[in-house]
């Protein structure tokens, strides 16, 4: 009943990678659709959609992720949808990951100083010129590194979506763990892993940060 | 459907949810405190220490901030004890949040002691003071102001984070759902009476780090 | 024996030679203006004077101290040398009376009750006692440099070296500073000042000495210096200066 590790192990805990990368990308595009409205909400100049971006953030930002996924994945089965691991956790992650993108990025469209909106103004472009020309390819240009740095973190955290049984590369440890009894090194694996994915991507976000400051 | 059920359940395990939440305290408090000290000291070496610590203590940060938290923490309560070191629940769960918060302290300090302006440093020197003299009267203080946000922030993260010490069965207050869950049946109300604690912690937390950054920073 | 001796002192910045065999030599009691185009090497030449710019080759001596030799106890060196910045570079989280008794009592080991004492009688001297409580960002730029000064003057120092010090102030403050300086000159205290002020180098300095390309091009008594200039280097210098 307990086998020896081997091989074919590491080989499934490389295939469960590919889900973590899924779920990563899920999250990262429904954090996207939210975390773009936040933004612009964010960073308007009426307050009430200001003040609802604050709220949405503030509320996401206060409470721990794991218990965002099982409020997903106990509130969609009331609900009546008995839905997927995967469904529940992406949602959780979506909502999760807007807020923090939301905040990046509003702090990204802040940052660009109120003299760039008069110089599109003074050369006659409208509203939406302005963004698309102007505001915009500034805004991602600042939003580029921290945004790099925030999907590191997604990475690590979509370890949580286990809990909720979606086998992702941390089920996966577990599920050989409890196959083989050797916890010490499927975990050790399980680390490396996630630090193989993780680092290049930090070391990237460091030198996309290096760069934005030399072009200043 | 929930009206009736969330009254009676906050209500009857209300023992539970609070033994729950006096654990995430006392773990977030010790973590924090320990984590910022830890974090500190690393930051230092990191500044000012010698090429060879200096690059242990990377590695150490680097390994740890590109790996998930619940990972470290599986491999240090079920990986240790096959290689000879069994720790409790409580212990293990200390042993991960303060390894992980140590690693991230460091970097914001870091950054924080390199923010000083070398002009600064400068105008220690030529006072005559020594390099830990200079540390400690011009550098610590300033460097900690400038990155107070970040570090109460993380610390915020922190206090969040200890939710995950539920997966090995400590009993802080998201495992005291699991619990209630398991008496009631009632997941989402249980979850979303909790999420509303963690929510109250969260606000009381920022609103302490706020009110320490007016005593320690600001003056009369 | 001069005070202050330099002897081609050869110093540079990668490929950049900053100071080329620089030889200067400064008595107790002097009071030596230095001036220059910038890139001339003339806050360099001063910062090697108390250790914080290594030198490739050549000898710096300060008081019987050779600067660069490792063996040197520049902390005790330090607290003879006093150097006030462009920047001031007050500590702002302390207050002004904290940042003058830093250096006498971690340096120098005086009681605090003392160094008190000694703070108070620095700020007399440069005219801000009132201030001893307050922070360095509720100054103005001329009285966060005077606080610098007597943060200086708090070690009592042999030689006091100044480096554009009132450059960075806006020009109704400059004058508040300068007052201080002629008033540390008459008070007999050796001063090394790198300058812009023409009109205070000429009042106020023994000698002056021009800067250019690295070296000492040309020095010699104010007056006769303002007035007499030897090299076209040093005429092209002042008509562009003193217009």
């Amino acid at each position: 009943m307990i086998r020896e590790l081997a091989w074919l192990d590491l080989y499934y805990l490389v295939l469960a990678l590919r889900w973590t990368v899924v779920l990563t990308l899920l999250a990262l595009a429904g954090g996207s659709v939210v975390g773009v409205l936040v933004a612009a909400g964010g960073a308007a100049q009426h307050v009430v959609p200001r003040l609802l971006a604050k709220t949405y953030v503030g509320l996401v930002q206060g409470i721990p992720l794991l218990a965002w996924l099982f409020i997903f994945y106990f509130g969609l089965s009331i609900i009546g949808y008995d839905l997927p691991p995967l469904v529940a956790a992406t949602v959780g992650f979506s909502v999760y990951a807007g807020a923090f993108l939301g905040e990046i990025w509003r702090g990204a469209l802040v940052a660009i100083p109120r003299t760039q909106w008069e110089a599109g103004t003074a050369i006659g472009l409208t509203y939406i010129e302005q963004l698309r020309h102007v505001i915009i390819p500034q805004a991602v240009r600042i939003a580029i590194p921290p945004t790099v740095g925030f999907l590191v973190q997604l990475i690590k955290n979509t370890s949580l979506a286990a809990v909720i049984g979606f086998v992702e590369l941390t089920r996966e440890g577990q599920m050989t763990t409890a196959a083989t009894f050797q916890p010490f090194a499927v975990y050790l694996l399980v680390a490396a892993l996630y630090f193989s994915l993780c680092y290049p991507l930090t070391r990237y976000s460091r030198i996309l940060e290096g760069r934005r400051r030399a072009v200043r | 459907m929930s009206y009736n059920f969330q009254f009676r359940d906050v209500f009857a395990q209300k023992a539970a949810i609070f033994d729950g939440l006096v654990v995430t305290l006392e773990l977030s408090a010790i973590t924090i405190g320990l984590g910022f000290i830890l974090g500190t000291l690393a930051a230092a070496v990191l500044v000012y220490g010698r090429p060879w610590a200096r690059s242990s203590v990377r590695i150490y940060v680097e390994v740890i901030r590109n790996t998930p938290l619940i990972v470290q923490l599986f491999l240090i309560f079920f990986g240790l004890p096959s290689i000879g070191i069994r720790l409790d629940v409580m212990t293990a769960s200390v042993l991960a949040l303060t390894i992980n918060l140590t690693a991230y302290t460091a970097e914001i300090v870091r950054a924080g002691f390199e923010s000083v302006p070398k002009s600064q440093i400068e105008a220690g020197v030529s006072l005559g003071l020594t390099g830990p003299q200079i540390f400690r009267h011009v550098v610590l203080l300033p460097a900690l102001r400038n990155v107070y946000p970040s570090l109460s922030s993380q610390f915020v993260l922190l206090m969040l984070a200890t939710s995950i010490v539920s997966q090995i069965s400590a009993a802080d207050l998201f495992h005291a759902g699991s619990i209630i869950q398991s008496r009631t049946f009632r997941d989402f109300e249980v979850y979303t009476v909790i999420s509303v604690l963690y929510l109250c912690l969260t606000l009381l937390m920022r609103g302490g780090f706020s009110l320490l950054y007016h005593l320690l920073f600001r003056r009369p | 024996m001069p005070f202050v001796e330099l002897k081609s002192v050869v110093k540079r910045y990668g490929n950049n030679t900053v100071l080329r065999d620089v030889d200067l030599a400064v008595e107790k009691g002097e009071i030596v203006a230095i001036i220059g185009r910038s890139g001339s090497g003339k806050s360099t030449m001063l910062r090697c004077i108390n250790g914080l710019e290594p030198v490739q080759s050549g000898q710096v001596i300060v008081d019987g101290v050779a600067v660069h030799d490792p063996k040197a106890d520049l902390r005790a060196l330090r607290a003879r040398v006093g150097i006030v910045f462009q920047s001031f570079n007050l500590f702002p989280h302390l207050t002004v009376e904290r940042n003058i008794t830093l250096g006498p009592t971690i340096v120098k080991g005086i009681p605090a009750s003392e160094a008190a004492v000694l703070a108070r009688e620095a700020l007399r001297k440069v005219g801000l006692e009132e201030k001893i409580h307050a922070y360095a960002d509720e100054l103005s730029g001329g009285q966060q440099q005077r606080v610098a000064i007597a943060r200086s003057l708090a070690m009592s120092p042999n030689i006091m070296l100044f480096d554009e010090i009132t450059s960075a102030l806006d020009p109704e403050l400059v004058g508040e500073v300068l007052l201080v300086l002629e008033a540390m000159a008459r008070d007999g205290m050796t001063m090394l000042l790198v300058t812009h002020e023409m009109n205070f180098a000429r009042r106020v300095a023994d000698r002056v000495v021009f800067m250019n390309q690295g070296k000492v091009w040309e020095q010699g008594p104010a007056k006769e210096f303002f007035a007499n200039p030897q090299t076209e280097e040093l005429r092209a210098f002042l008509s562009a200066v003193l217009h």
